[in-house]
C-alpha cells in the first residue's frame, strides 16, 4: 500500500495541514519525511497531521513523525495529530509518544483548539 | 486412694506403724495392768492389816495395862487412899484409857455402898468420880455383872456410861480372886479399864480406801461401834439404815467374821460410786469384826490414769509418725513430683524447663540424672535435626535450579513440540530424581534432520553432570553435521576422557532426510525404536555398538532404514520398558509397543502424554525408579515437495491440516529495494485464506514489518538472501516464525529498548520496533538454530 499526502497551508493561521492517505511504512516513511520537512522549513504555528485516512502506521513512521515533533517544539512550534484510527492512536500509545504532542480526536477538538490560539495571538 | 506416690506412702507407712505401735502398747497394757491390778490389791489388803494391827496394839494395851493392875491386887493389899493413887496413875499415863476403876465386891467392903474410884480423862481433863453412889449403883452394872458371871476378864458390849464416864465405850473387865484364911477363893475386886468408842472411831478413820472408802466395826453381838453414818453407832447392824447390802449377806458375812474367817464380798454400791469392795475380818483379842467398804473405781484410778496415759501416749506417737513418715516421704518423692512437672513440660517441647537438682546416688538422683542427659541429648538432636533440616532445605533449593538449567539445555526445556509440514516432533525428559540423566536433542539444518536420545547411567547428581557433558558434544556433533557412525565414535572418545567414575551412555543418533525420508542412524547399546506404520508397531532392527564413554577408538556400525510418509517413529530410554509397578512387574516392550499402536493418528501433542500416562497407570503408586524419556517423530502424509527460490517470491509448502490442527504455510522472500510490501501482501493473503478476522490483519502486517525491517537493517544478510517466514495460525492464535542466515542476533535481548516518550531518537537500533512487537504479541521465542536466527512471535486472537 503506497502513501498519498496532501498539504494546505493557511498562511493567515500560520497553519499547515498534511492530510495524510493510506500506509505510512518502511517503504513509504523516506518519501514522506522529505515532504514533511519541506512543511515544517515553512516555519508554521502550528503542523496538523491530520490521519483520517491513515490505515496504517509502523515505527519507521512513527521515527518521521517524532523528529519532526522535536524540530517544531525546537522552534517554538507545535505538531499536532488529528483524527488518528484507533489502531493507530494504539500504536501511538504503546511507544509513549504523545506528551510532546498535541493531540486531537476529531476536527471539532482542532478547530477549538484553532480559534483559542488565534484568540491568544490577537489578546498577545 | 490418691494415686500420688507421696499419699499413698504416707497412708500405707501410718497404717503399718499405727498397726505396729498399737499391738506394742497393747500388750503393754495388758501387762502393766495385771501388774497394776495385783498391786492395788495387795495394797487394799495390807491397808486393812495394818489398820487391824494398830487397833489389835490398841487393845492389847488396854488389856496389858488392866491384867497388870489385876495382877498386883490379887496379892497385896492397899489402902483405899493408896487404890485410888494407884488408879489416879494409871489413868493419867496412859493416854489410850479413857476411863478406869477399882470396883470391890461390895461384899468384902465395910461400905454397904461398895468402894469403886473412877478416874476419867473428861474432855481431857483428868476428873475422878466415885461410882460407890447409890444412883449408879456400880454392882448392879452390866461390866461387874458380866465380869463376875464370866469369871474371866471380857470386853463387855459397849454401852453409854451414864454418871461414870458419861461416852459411849467399850470396857476391859478384869475379875480379881483371892483367897482367904480358909482357903476359899472368893471376888476381890472388878478391875475395868474403858475404851472410849470415839477413840475407836479415831482409828478406824485412819482405814479409810480412795476418796469414799470406809471402815465400819461391830461388835460381837452385832452393835454397830463405828461407822461411816453417826446415827448408826450404837445400832445393831440389822436396824442400820444401809442401801448397800441387804440384812441376810451382812448375816453371811458377819457370821463368818465372827468364826474368824475373813471375807471379801463385791457388789454394786450406787452410794459410794459404782462397784464396791467390802472386806470384812474379826480383831483377835475381842472377836469384833471389823469391815473396809471401798469403791473398787476409785482403788483402780492409777490404772485407769495408767490406761488413758496409754492412750493418749500412743495417740501422741502415732502422731508424730504419721508426721515423720509425711516429711520423709515428701523429702523422698519432691524431686520425683519436680521431675514428673519438669517432664510434663519438654514432652510440650519446653528444653529450657530446669530440672530438679539431684543431690546423693539414691534412684531418685539417678533418675533426675538420666533425664537431664536426656534433656541435652534430645537438646542437640533438635539442634542437630534443625540443622540437617536446614541443609537438606538448601541442597533441594540448589537440586530446583540444577533441575532448571539441566532441563533448559534440552530443546525447548525439556519437553518440546515442533511442527513442519513434513513432520512434527514431540520430546518429554521426565527424571526420577530432581536431575536426571536421560536426553534428547534435535537440530534441523536444511533438509536433514538431526535426533537423538540418550540415557546415562545411573541417576541423580552424577548422571545429570555427565548428561550436561554428553548433550554439549552431541550438539556440537550434530551441529557440525556429521553422520551418526563417525560421530558415535568421536562421541565415545570424547566422553571416555577423564571418565575415571566409568559413567556410560545408551545412545541413539539418527538424521532423516526429509527429501527421500531416509533415516541413517547408529545405536550406542541403545534400545531400538519403535516404529508405527499403517496401524501396527514394529521395531526397528539395529545393528548397534557398546555404551559410550567406557572404552576408546570403537567402531559404532551405520543402520539406514527407509521410512515412508505418515510413519510415527518411536524413541525411548529403558525407563518406559523397566517401569515396575507394586507386584514388580515391567512395563515391558510389548506393553509400550501396544500403547503405541493405541495413539494412532492422534497428534503428538496429545499422543506423548498418552503414552507418559498409561506408563504411570502401570506404575501405580511405585515411585518413578529411572529417568524416563520418549520422543515421538511423525513424518506428513504427503511428501513435501524441495524448496525453490523465485525472483522476488518463493512460497513453498502446501496448506494442510496438520496432526496439531493447525494451517501453517511457509514464504521466502529474497531482500530487495522493496521487501515489506512484498511480505504485508502474502501475508494478509495467508491470514484471509486461514480465516483470521481482518481485525487482526493489521497487527500482523506491524509485526511481519517491524520484524523483517530488524533483519533487513541489522542481519547483515548479503544482497539477495533469504528470510523464510512461515504463519501457523488456529481459531485462538496466530504464530509467525521469521528465520535469516544473518548474524547471530537476538532482537529480544540485545536490542536495546528505546527511552520511550521524550527522547525518542535515541533508541537503538530495532528498540522501537521490538517494543513494539513485544507489547503486540503475548510470546516471543528466539533460537538460534544451525547458524540461523529463527523468531517466533505467537498471539492469542481472544485479546483482541
Amino acid at each position: 500500500m503506497e502513501l498519498k499526502t496532501t498539504v494546505t497551508i493557511d498562511a493567515e493561521k500560520s497553519v499547515a495541514r498534511v492530510a495524510l492517505s493510506g500506509a505510512l511504512n518502511t517503504d513509504t516513511a523516506p518519501d514522506f519525511e522529505q515532504d514533511l520537512q519541506k512543511v515544517i522549513a515553512g516555519g508554521h504555528q502550528l503542523t496538523v497531521l491530520d490521519m483520517k485516512d491513515l490505515e496504517y502506521i509502523s515505527s519507521a513512521g512513527l521515527r518521521v513523525i517524532f523528529k519532526a515533533a522535536k524540530q517544531t517544539k525546537a522552534a517554538g512550534h507545535r505538531l499536532a495529530a488529528a483524527n488518528r484510527k484507533p489502531h493507530i492512536d494504539k500504536v501511538f500509545e504503546i511507544l509513549k509518544a504523545l506528551p510532546d504532542m498535541a493531540v486531537f480526536a476529531n476536527d471539532r477538538e482542532l478547530d477549538d483548539y484553532l480559534d483559542a490560539m488565534q484568540k491568544q495571538v490577537r489578546g498577545g | 486412694m490418691s494415686k500420688s506416690i507421696t499419699t499413698r506412702l504416707i497412708v500405707l507407712l501410718t497404717l503399718c506403724s499405727t498397726l505396729i505401735i498399737g499391738i506394742g502398747l497393747l500388750v503393754d497394757y495388758r501387762l502393766s495392768r495385771g501388774e497394776i491390778l495385783e498391786r492395788l490389791r495387795t495394797e487394799s489388803r495390807d491397808t486393812v492389816k495394818s489398820a487391824i494391827i494398830d487397833l489389835e496394839n490398841l487393845l492389847d494395851g488396854v488389856e496389858g495395862s488392866t491384867l497388870f493392875l489385876a495382877r498386883i491386887l490379887e496379892q497385896r493389899d492397899y489402902t483405899q487412899p493408896g487404890l485410888k493413887q494407884m488408879l489416879k496413875d494409871i489413868v493419867e499415863n496412859n493416854e489410850d484409857i479413857y476411863g478406869a476403876t477399882i470396883a470391890l465386891n461390895p461384899e468384902r467392903v465395910d461400905n454397904p455402898l461398895g468402894f469403886a474410884p473412877y478416874y476419867h480423862h473428861k474432855d481431857g481433863i483428868l476428873t475422878y468420880a466415885d461410882l460407890a453412889s447409890r444412883q449408879y449403883d456400880y454392882h448392879s452394872q452390866a461390866w461387874y455383872t458380866d465380869t463376875v458371871t464370866a469369871g474371866k476378864p471380857i470386853w463387855v458390849e459397849p454401852y453409854y456410861d451414864e454418871g461414870g464416864g458419861e461416852i459411849l465405850m467399850t470396857t476391859f473387865a478384869v475379875p480379881v480372886y483371892r483367897v482367904d484364911g480358909q482357903g476359899d477363893r472368893f471376888l476381890y475386886a472388878v478391875v475395868t479399864a474403858d475404851l472410849a468408842l470415839g477413840e475407836l472411831h479415831r482409828y478406824l478413820q485412819r482405814l479409810r480406801l480412795g476418796e469414799s472408802g470406809f471402815a465400819t466395826m461391830l461388835s460381837r453381838t452385832g452393835i454397830i461401834l463405828s461407822g461411816k453414818n453417826p446415827a448408826n453407832i450404837m445400832r445393831h447392824y440389822s436396824e442400820a439404815h444401809s442401801d448397800e447390802l441387804d440384812s441376810s449377806t451382812w448375816r453371811e458375812m458377819f457370821s463368818s467374821a465372827l468364826a474368824g474367817q475373813a471375807v471379801t464380798h463385791r457388789l454394786e454400791c450406787p452410794e459410794i460410786y459404782g462397784r464396791c469392795v467390802i472386806r470384812m475380818d474379826t480383831l483377835q483379842s475381842t472377836g469384833w469384826p471389823v469391815a473396809v467398804i471401798y469403791s473398787e473405781k476409785e482403788i483402780l484410778a492409777p490404772l485407769r490414769e495408767f490406761q488413758t496415759k496409754s492412750v493418749v501416749l500412743g495417740l501422741f506417737t502415732l502422731l508424730l509418725m504419721a508426721l515423720a513418715v509425711y516429711f520423709v516421704t515428701r523429702r523422698l518423692t519432691r524431686p520425683l513430683t519436680a521431675l514428673a512437672q519438669a517432664s510434663d513440660d519438654i514432652a510440650r517441647g519446653e528444653l529450657s524447663t530446669p530440672l530438679p537438682s539431684a543431690r546423693g546416688d539414691d534412684e531418685v538422683a539417678r533418675l533426675v540424672r538420666s533425664f537431664t542427659a536426656m534433656k541435652k541429648d534430645l537438646k542437640s538432636y533438635i539442634a542437630d535435626l534443625e540443622a540437617a533440616t536446614a541443609n537438606r532445605s538448601r541442597v533441594e533449593g540448589e537440586l530446583a535450579a540444577a533441575s532448571e538449567i539441566q532441563m533448559s539445555m534440552l530443546p525447548q526445556g525439556g519437553e518440546a513440540i515442533e511442527q513442519f509440514e513434513e513432520y512434527a516432533l514431540w520430546a518429554k525428559v521426565r527424571p526420577a530424581k530432581s536431575v536426571g540423566g536421560d536426553l534428547y536433542s534435535y537440530y534441523r539444518s536444511g533438509r536433514q534432520l538431526f535426533i537423538a536420545v540418550g540415557d546415562v547411567s545411573d541417576k541423580g547428581v552424577p548422571a545429570a553432570l555427565f548428561m550436561a557433558k554428553a548433550i554439549s558434544l552431541i550438539q556440537q556433533l550434530t551441529a557440525a553435521q556429521i553422520e551418526p557412525s563417525p560421530a558415535m565414535a568421536q562421541l565415545n572418545n570424547d566422553l571416555e576422557a577423564g571418565n575415571d567414575n566409568c559413567m556410560f551412555v545408551t545412545l541413539f543418533l539418527g538424521v532423516l532426510d526429509l527429501d527421500n525420508l531416509q533415516l541413517r542412524f547408529a545405536s550406542a547399546g541403545h534400545t531400538p525404536p519403535s516404529l508405527l506404520r499403517a496401524g501396527t508397531v514394529e521395531v526397528l532392527e539395529q545393528d548397534d555398538g557398546p555404551a559410550l564413554g567406557l572404552a576408546t577408538d570403537l567402531d559404532y556400525p551405520g543402520n539406514t532404514v527407509q521410512l515412508e510418509a505418515g510413519d510415527r517413529l518411536a524413541i525411548y530410554t529403558d525407563g518406559i520398558d523397566e517401569a515396575f509397578n507394586e507386584k514388580a512387574q515391567m512395563f515391558g516392550f510389548d506393553r509400550f509397543n501396544d500403547c503405541l499402536a493405541q495413539t494412532g493418528p492422534a497428534p503428538l501433542a496429545v499422543a506423548g502424554p498418552n503414552i507418559f500416562a498409561a506408563i504411570d497407570r502401570h506404575a501405580g503408586t511405585t515411585p518413578q525408579s529411572d529417568d524416563i524419556s520418549l520422543m515421538l517423530l511423525q513424518l506428513a502424509t504427503a511428501t513435501p515437495g524441495p524448496a525453490t527460490n523465485s525472483n522476488k517470491v518463493s512460497v513453498t509448502g502446501v496448506d494442510k491440516v496438520s496432526t496439531a490442527g493447525v494451517n501453517k504455510k511457509s514464504a521466502s522472500f529474497q531482500r530487495g529495494v522493496r521487501l515489506i510490501g512484498p511480505v504485508q501482501d502474502w501475508l494478509q493473503q495467508m491470514l484471509e485464506n486461514f480465516g483470521v478476522a481482518e481485525e487482526h490483519h493489521m497487527v500482523f502486517a506491524l509485526i511481519a514489518e517491524e520484524i523483517v525491517t530488524n533483519i533487513d537493517k541489522y542481519g547483515e544478510l548479503p544482497a539477495g538472501g533469504i528470510i523464510d517466514i512461515s504463519v501457523e495460525a488456529s481459531a485462538a492464535r496466530v504464530t509467525l516464525e521469521f528465520r535469516d542466515e544473518g548474524v547471530a542476533f537476538n532482537p529480544l535481548q540485545d536490542a536495546q529498548r528505546a527511552t520511550l516518550g521524550a527522547d525518542i531518537e535515541s533508541a537503538e537500533i530495532g528498540g522501537l520496533g521490538v517494543h513494539l512487537v513485544t507489547q503486540l504479541t503475548d510470546e516471543q521465542f528466539y533460537h538460534r538454530i544451525d547458524g540461523h536466527n529463527v523468531l517466533r512471535v505467537t498471539k492469542l486472537l481472544q485479546d483482541v
